[in-house]
């Protein structure tokens, strides 16, 4: 899928762990482990919105289109 | 007292565990019959199978009294699979009823539906056969006892459950897109 997620690397940049992210945005590990490792299909608004909210960020930062 | 679910799965297993014996019964007949009568008994085609007397046929020509009991034997195999699945599905616990948007449940459905569609072709070509050897003069038992009749239900059958394996398809695709949606 062209649409990368960056959330290893905002979450890398805020120093924040999968668990407290997990925490501060009210989702379990295994959903934040499949959008982090590019398995899911997709996002809803809220989540991106309460991920934006955490991490301080806006949701370019998080979503990327890259060709190929 | 409510009959639950998984009642019900469980007496639908048991039937279709006695059918599915039944119909390998009979196709194991038919098979063994048919070699029967062609190799060693030529008398056997005249009690073939209980209200199947097919010495008329035989004694006319022994090619289309293959080609007729192959084609009651491709029935019934196929017959024998579909129950065979049906058994498989039930006992390997791959009804899933609160997921039942599996790939296994999509497979089963295609798979059934490709039977049903080749059990519908295949009698419907048994069935023309019969009436073709009793315009002949031919004397045949009914289509009922050959266990070739009902083609068109079987067709039917078919073509629903293609339509349905293609709605389900989708319906394992939307499912799939559900549980990746974060």
């Amino acid at each position: 899928m062209p649409i990368v997620v960056n959330l290893d690397v905002m979450m890398a940049k805020r120093k924040m762990s999968l668990n407290e992210l997990s925490e501060k945005v009210g989702l379990t590990l295994s959903n934040l482990s499949i959008l982090k490792t590019g398995k899911a299909k997709a996002i809803r608004f809220s989540t991106l919105e309460a991920i934006c909210k955490v991490l301080d960020c806006q949701p370019a930062d998080i979503l990327e289109y890259r060709e190929g | 007292m409510k009959i639950t679910t998984q009642q019900m799965m469980n007496i639908l297993q048991v039937l279709a565990w006695i059918i599915f014996v039944g119909v390998c019964i009979e196709a194991g007949g038919f098979i063994f019959n048919t070699f029967f009568t062609l190799a060693i008994n030529p008398i056997d085609a005249g009690h073939f199978w209980p209200g199947v007397d097919l010495s008329g046929l035989y004694g006319w020509d022994r090619g289309y009294f293959i080609i007729e009991t192959v084609l009651m034997c491709i029935v019934a195999i196929l017959r024998c699979w579909i129950f065979w699945l049906i058994v498989k599905l039930l006992h390997d616990k791959k009804l899933d009823l609160y997921q039942p948007f599996n790939k296994e449940m999509g497979r089963f459905i295609t798979r059934i539906s490709w039977l049903a569609l080749l059990t519908g072709l295949f009698s419907w070509w048994g069935a023309k056969y019969a009436e073709w050897f009793v315009q002949r003069g031919v004397k045949m038992p009914e289509l009922q006892y050959l266990r070739i009749g009902g083609a068109d239900v079987w067709l039917f059958m078919g073509v629903i459950l293609y339509v349905i394996a293609q709605i389900f398809k989708r319906g394992i695709e939307i499912q799939s897109e559900n549980e990746l949606t974060v």
